[in-house]
């Protein structure tokens, strides 16, 4: 340790009253929560965290909420940049106003130059917002710099002289803020006031409550910003709450928000006490801003060096970092690992730079992945934006709700994925930084843990923004005929063949074309074939040329949506072919009427759970006959496809939009789409039937799954098939994060057993299709199975034996490939995959033989009766 | 040999009535019938040996009121001592016993050697003899077992109720008689809309798998579960079809293995309990040996016959309260007419959890304790993890009444309830009910060998797999057992809250004060 730093840390004590207490419990038992964040490159309204916020309600319990503000606008501000840029925003809560006086006699007056000194505005009546219990703190903020002569007596006092200034002034504010809190807020119990934020460029907001509440209250629905985060608490020790305990907490310049929870709270403590940290407000997430502010502003890491030290790599993702890498990391490692959170968690930090004009956010992953984190990135041009969220849904819901008031945006994201925490391959971080374009402008860039840049392989014509005139042109007639001969013929290849030809169109053909359709779409056949030509526009990969890939899916959704709105409400008169339910008609469901095969339910405003849920009407709906549904506007409702019970063959569910966790848990016998990406804990417990989902899976996809046939498009998160049994049959076109099959029971694949056929490959920029960069990148891969079998697509043979933890990898034969070959083909027929491209290595084709590879069960000495051992 | 000989000869067991007569499946009853021990030498607590100086001349016949000498009509010779019916030295001091009364001194007696061998301090041999003692007969064993508590010196072998301690200031409420007092529980009060359930007895049964016990077990659980209109658990491995008819009186476990979970079987029940973990090892999930992994059971699972089966811990799906919560609504979806149990284990910040399962909408928290019985669970996890439930009860209850909630959940305690008293205890140190598992099996039977989990299983066929250990016990006798056991808890606990002047145990919940710790 420099020496400089080793003073930084020792003379803190000057500010500790008293020996230190002894090891501090923790206050609040919290585990998960809702995180929320975005950065964009204009400074957005807090309203647009709003939206995601509330989405994601169900994941906290309205007694503990936040948000932060970064990257602000000196106009809302009331100051110029370069105030903003070089003061620091004392930001304080008052929750007993009448301490405010004392507090800035005492505090802020000595310590500082004030050059504003201002009251939140905010609702008069906290009782308007509804739901919220607790009166929120009154909140003061400060415009301030540290008095010149303060300061220097502070760095004489500390022997802090040889410190850079802005550092020495960083560590005077943080010291002060310390000290209020001592004074007001956490020694005296009496819990009057507390520093919210301090840093430069940068606002921090929380109450007892929901996220939201503060956008609510403290008026900020206007206030612009470039980067926001918020969080939903879920504590659940004591009946009182202060909103002290609640995210984000801060360092100096930046503020973390925290899902999950430390099993090795202790240990990180006692690391921090070892270099003179001290709690105060005793949670998980205070002492993570603690390590973060440590390691950053005293230490000085580099980024990937604190990331490396949160989430260490190990096994073989250690193996596969370049020696010199592999040096440095040992040492970190061997420095703090008893600092390195143990436990599921997911951070989400804002950082402001004002040094050097940007703003950042990031967004870091355990080593196991235990908590939900979704990474999108949509680049309108122009505008653009990266997201970081707990869940899928709340990503769509942010960009929905900036779509809706600004064209620009577009309410698809371009690429949205996961981390793999503590790999070699990603580090299981993102950051997303904003930085000046040097034109007037800004920019946004998103790069990993090693720095290595996100890049986004689409075309940039947008389908879905059109100018006027390009908007006002009618089709052509031809086409109108065309479109609705076809149609009414039900030749969905036809008009498929035509969409093909997408490269070539002008940006407004596509939207004529489904307009075309969705009015052409006037008999049950029609309605049907429309249906399923819209679904593929929007689910299937293919080369759409110059066109954005996600303005082509806005176009088909916006189509899909209007179709499904034609159908007729309950109460209404009929029409052929299908009928439909939403929230304020649900009253009125009855079974289906002669012609009546389709039950269309529109999902907005349903809640995600409970007995009011979608997920019960579409129950209810089964058990008065109706067997077809079409699922649409989902936003992240839960469990659909849940509660049918046993045999329910011949049911098929189509889902659009977010959906929600636990879809198709417990199927059995029914087939279900995902029209999209799909969430955490689907078809856990899944016996039957058959899912398809188009695009990318989540957590503990299929755990202890007993059978059914289930296609993914895209990756699965961690977890996949953990503890299945029985014969689930499972093809995955791209990855795992890691632990796949753990402890699969799935007997002899051969004889009626379960597989996974991973494919390991993904989509170029032209929507071929090609080969990750390994077929499986995870250290774990059929640990402690005793059944089942894993084909995995590797003609280069990269998955090596110290992957599999107990399994053997064998060649397969021409009974393995009897076996697989069906699925592959009914793969080919739902995704466009053809088995011909699967087998094709480096341009030519070759035997299944020699680009499959078995990983199977060998009989493990641990999982033997006693008498085989 | 000569024992030989006499054994062959002499019908044994006679003064007592005939064993139950079969009766029809499917309609359980709570009549108390015997339903003596199963093996032809049962263990008592003493040996009383004949010498071979006996002359025959009966009167040691005469003088036992107890049954333990007998000779048949038209024997010669009194046959071998039924000693497992002897009540020891108490008679002996009487001076009338058989030992002073026989002329030629032929008779003597002593502690029977087996005893000294059985059981431990928590589960004393006395503990496990009054338990078979209450099955066999369905009432209060004889004096010379003590009953009530165990010998460990500690929770609520060291508590005792204020009745019972000598000095202590009599129960102001005059003293209640048996028909007054009401054992039920509604275990449902949420007011969330889902139907109310009653169990007659605040007793229920708890989870042990179709592979961690035998299918007559399981069926022999279920049925007095029945027959008390209260609960039986299925453990996680599946729901045999033979306890469909059982269906209001079984509660699905779903746990973190999954086994066996199916929507049918969430939904054909009652109760759903989560079972999260395991008080005698928290931070682990089941174990299924591989030699219990029989095809049967493999089959049941969907699993690989053969292989050991572990489950994880904890649930893949849930590594937070909010996941919990997700994860209670997902089986409330499922089910929307069944209650929602949360069975957890009892780390220090149990408070927390119970509080955290309560908000995930949880109507039923089950706390187990730390001296939970499991064959295969490690040595070093049992007992050694987990807090002890009596000191968990306390804290729960407290914490649930200062966050104003206490009276909208159901508290059950288990880990270590071994007797009525046991029972009482915890109610009275603040939980609702109780669950129990070992009592059932001792009740079975169970010698407490511990060799419940690896090769055949259980040499007593009750916690095995093997197809020909199972026959050795018959359903409708284990059935009875339990039954029996049942009504003996019954009276006893009637007997309890009468003398505490309490007509409900519901009253009993959280009256700590009614208990006295005794000193070291």
């Amino acid at each position: 340790m420099k020496d400089i730093v080793r003073q930084l840390l020792d003379t803190r004590s000057h500010i500790y009253r008293g020996p230190a207490a002894p090891r501090p419990a923790r206050a609040a038992e919290e585990g998960g929560c809702g995180v929320t964040g975005f950065a964009c490159t204009e400074p957005l309204a807090g309203r647009f965290i709003y939206e995601p916020s509330a989405q994601m309600r169900n994941r906290g319990n309205g007694k503990g909420g936040g948000i932060a503000a970064v990257g602000l606008t000196p106009e809302q501000m009331g100051v110029p940049r370069g105030v903003l840029d070089e003061a620091y925003l004392l930001q304080i809560a008052l929750i007993d106003p009448g301490c405010h006086a004392d507090l800035e006699r005492r505090f802020v007056l000595p310590n500082f130059d004030v050059l504003l000194s201002v009251r939140q505005p905010h609702l008069d009546d906290y009782r308007d917002v509804p739901g919220l219990e607790v009166r929120p703190p009154d909140v003061h903020r400060y415009v301030v710099r540290p008095k010149p002569r303060v300061l220097d007596d502070f760095a004489r006092g500390s022997g802090l002289e040889s410190l850079e200034p802005r550092d020495l002034e960083d560590e005077f504010v943080w010291r002060n803020s310390y000290r209020i809190n001592d004074e007001y807020y956490a020694s005296l119990g009496e819990k009057r006031a507390f520093v919210l934020s301090h840093g430069r460029d940068l606002l921090v907001f929380k109450l007892v409550g929901y996220a939201e509440q503060n956008v609510e209250y403290y008026r900020l629905r206007d206030f612009k910003a470039h980067a926001w985060i918020a969080h939903q608490r879920y504590p659940t020790k004591g009946r009182v709450w202060h909103p002290g305990g609640a995210h984000p907490f801060v360092g100096v310049n930046e503020a973390l928000v925290h899902n999950g929870d430390f099993a090795n709270y202790h240990s990180v403590c006692e690391y921090l006490r070892q270099r003179n940290v001290r709690q105060q407000f005793l949670t998980d997430t205070e002492v993570s801003a603690q390590l973060f502010d440590l390691w950053d502003r005293v230490y000085k890491y580099p980024l990937e060096y604190i990331i490396e030290a949160l989430a260490p790599t190990s096994e073989l993702d250690f193996d596969e970092l370049p020696p010199a890498k592999q040096e440095v990391y040992r040492q970190i490692q061997a420095a703090h690992i008893h600092a390195s959170p143990d436990g599921p968690w997911f951070f989400i930090i804002a950082r402001s730079r004002p040094d050097l004009g940007q703003v950042q956010l990031l967004g870091i992953t355990d080593t196991a992945m235990l908590r939900p984190q979704v990474f999108a990135l949509s680049d309108n041009g122009d505008v653009q934006i990266g997201l970081i969220c707990s869940e899928q849904q709340a990503i769509d819901a942010t960009l929905r709700s900036l779509a809706r008031e600004d064209a620009r945006f577009c309410p698809v994201a371009d690429r949205t994925w996961n981390a793999r925490g503590g790999s070699s391959s990603d580090g299981g971080a993102f950051i997303f930084s904003v930085d000046a374009d040097g034109n007037g402008g800004r920019r946004l860039s998103c790069a990993d843990k090693f720095g290595r840049p996100v890049e986004l392989r689409t075309g940039r014509v947008r389908c879905d923004l059109l100018t006027p005139e390009e908007d006002s042109r009618p089709a052509p007639e031809a086409l109108r005929e065309l479109v609705s001969r076809y149609l009414q013929k039900g030749d969905v290849e036809a008009l498929w063949s035509h969409l093909l030809d997408l490269p070539t169109w002008s940006p407004g053909d596509l939207k004529r074309f489904c307009g075309l359709v969705v009015e052409g779409a006037d008999t049950a056949k029609a309605r049907m074939t429309a249906v399923r030509l819209l679904t593929l526009l929007r689910d299937r990969r293919f080369d759409t040329g110059d066109k954005r890939r996600a303005g082509v899916i806005q176009v088909a959704d916006r189509s899909l949506e209007a179709l499904f709105d034609s159908a007729p409400l309950f109460g209404r008169p009929a029409s052929r072919y299908w009928r439909r339910v939403d929230r304020a008609t649900r009253g009125l469901l009855v079974p289906p009427r002669a012609g009546e095969e389709v039950l269309v339910v529109d999902s907005e405003g349903f809640p995600a759970e409970g007995d009011d849920c979608d997920a019960v009407l579409l129950r209810e709906a089964y058990q008065a006959g109706w067997r077809r549904f079409i699922v649409y506007r989902l936003r992240g409702q839960r469990f659909h496809g849940s509660g049918f019970g046993p045999g329910t063959d011949g049911v098929r569910i189509d889902l659009y939009g977010s959906t929600g966790d636990y879809t198709s848990s417990g199927m059995d016998g029914m087939e279900i789409h995902i029209h999209g990406n799909a969430q955490d804990q689907v078809a856990q417990i899944a016996k039957g039937g058959r899912l398809v989902i188009h695009g990318d899976v989540g957590q503990t996809f299929m755990y202890g799954a007993k059978g059914g046939e289930v296609f993914v498009l895209g990756n699965a998160a961690g977890r996949p098939l953990i503890n299945a049994v029985g014969s689930p049959r499972v093809v995955i076109n791209g990855t795992c994060l890691d632990f796949l099959a753990e402890s699969f029971m799935a007997g002899d694949p051969l004889t009626g057993g379960g597989f996974v056929v991973l494919n390991g490959m993904e989509f170029d920029a032209r929507a071929r299709l090609v080969p990750q960069r390994t077929p499986y990148p995870g250290s774990n891969l059929f640990s402690l199975a005793s059944g089942g079998a894993i084909y995995i697509r590797d003609p280069g043979r990269r998955i090596v034996e110290r992957q599999l933890n107990g399994g053997g990898i064998a060649p397969i034969d021409d009974r393995d490939w009897s076996l697989i070959l069906p699925y592959l083909e009914e793969n080919e027929a739902l995704f466009g995959i053809r088995v011909r491209d699967l087998l094709t290595v480096d341009g030519r084709e070759r035997a299944p033989r020699d680009v499959y590879r078995k990983v199977s069960a060998v009989r493990l000495s641990v999982l033997a009766g006693s008498k085989a051992s | 040999m000569t024992t030989t000989i006499v054994d062959a000869v002499i019908p044994r067991g006679s003064p007592l009535p005939e064993p139950p007569a079969r009766r029809p499946r499917g309609e359980p009853s709570r009549a108390v019938r015997p339903a003596p021990e199963r093996y032809r030498n049962p263990i008592g607590k003493y040996r009383v040996t004949r010498s071979a100086r006996c002359d025959g001349c009966g009167l040691c016949v005469e003088a036992c009121a107890y049954g333990v000498h007998l000779r048949p009509e038209a024997y010669a010779l009194v046959g071998r001592p039924e000693d497992h019916r002897c009540i020891g030295p108490s008679c002996v001091q009487g001076g009338d016993s058989c030992i002073d009364r026989c002329p030629q001194q032929a008779l003597s007696l002593r502690l029977n050697p087996n005893v000294e061998c059985l059981g431990d301090p928590r589960w004393t041999a006395d503990l496990i003899l009054s338990t078979w003692h209450q099955a066999a007969t369905g009432h209060r064993p004889p004096p010379h077992l003590e009953y009530r508590r165990g010998a460990s010196g500690g929770g609520f072998d060291r508590l005792r109720f204020r009745f019972e301690v000598p000095g202590t200031a009599p129960c102001r409420f005059p003293r209640l008689e048996g028909g007054a007092v009401d054992l039920g529980l509604d275990l449902n009060r949420r007011d969330d809309g889902r139907p109310q359930v009653h169990i007659d007895i605040p007793v229920y049964g708890g989870g042990m798998s179709f592979g961690s016990v035998s299918i007559h077990t399981i069926l022999a659980k279920a049925r007095a579960a029945a027959a008390w209109n209260s609960f039986s658990c299925t453990g996680e491995g599946g729901y045999p079809d033979r306890l469909r008819p059982y269906d209001d009186h079984m509660i699905t476990q779903v746990a973190t293995g999954l086994f066996g979970v199916r929507e049918e079987t969430i939904q054909r029940v009652r109760i759903v309990e989560f079972k999260y973990a395991q008080g005698a090892k928290p931070g682990l999930g089941g174990h299924l040996l591989g030699d219990k992994n029989t095809p049967a059971v493999a089959r049941m699972r969907g699993a690989v016959p053969g292989n050991s089966l572990f489950s994880p811990f904890p649930f893949h799906s849930v590594y937070s309260v909010e996941d919990h919560k997700k994860h209670l609504d997902w089986i409330k979806e499922v089910n929307p007419r069944c209650l929602v149990s949360v069975k957890v284990s009892t780390p220090t910040d149990v408070d927390m959890v119970a509080v955290g399962s309560w908000y995930a909408g949880a109507h039923i928290i089950h706390l187990d304790g730390g001296y939970g019985g499991t064959g295969a669970a490690p040595d070093i996890a049992k007992k050694n993890i987990a807090m002890p439930v009596e000191y968990a009860i306390p804290k729960v209850h407290k914490f649930l009444s200062a966050e104003g909630i206490r009276d909208r959940v159901t508290l059950v305690a288990s880990g270590g309830i071994r007797t009525a008293h046991d029972c009482l205890k915890a109610i009275a140190l603040g939980a609702d009910g109780v669950v129990i598992g070992t009592a059932e099996m001792v009740a079975l039977g169970c010698v407490r060998c511990a060799c419940c989990e690896s090769g055949r299983g259980c040499p007593r066929g009750i916690a095995t797999t093997d197809p020909e250990l199972v026959g050795l016990v018959d359903p409708d006798w284990a059935t009875q057992r339990l039954v029996n056991l049942h009504n003996a808890w019954r009276e006893e606990m009637v007997d309890v809250l009468g003398r505490l002047g309490l007509a409900s145990v519901r009253e009993l919940r959280g009256r700590s004060d009614l208990l006295r710790l005794l000193p070291d």
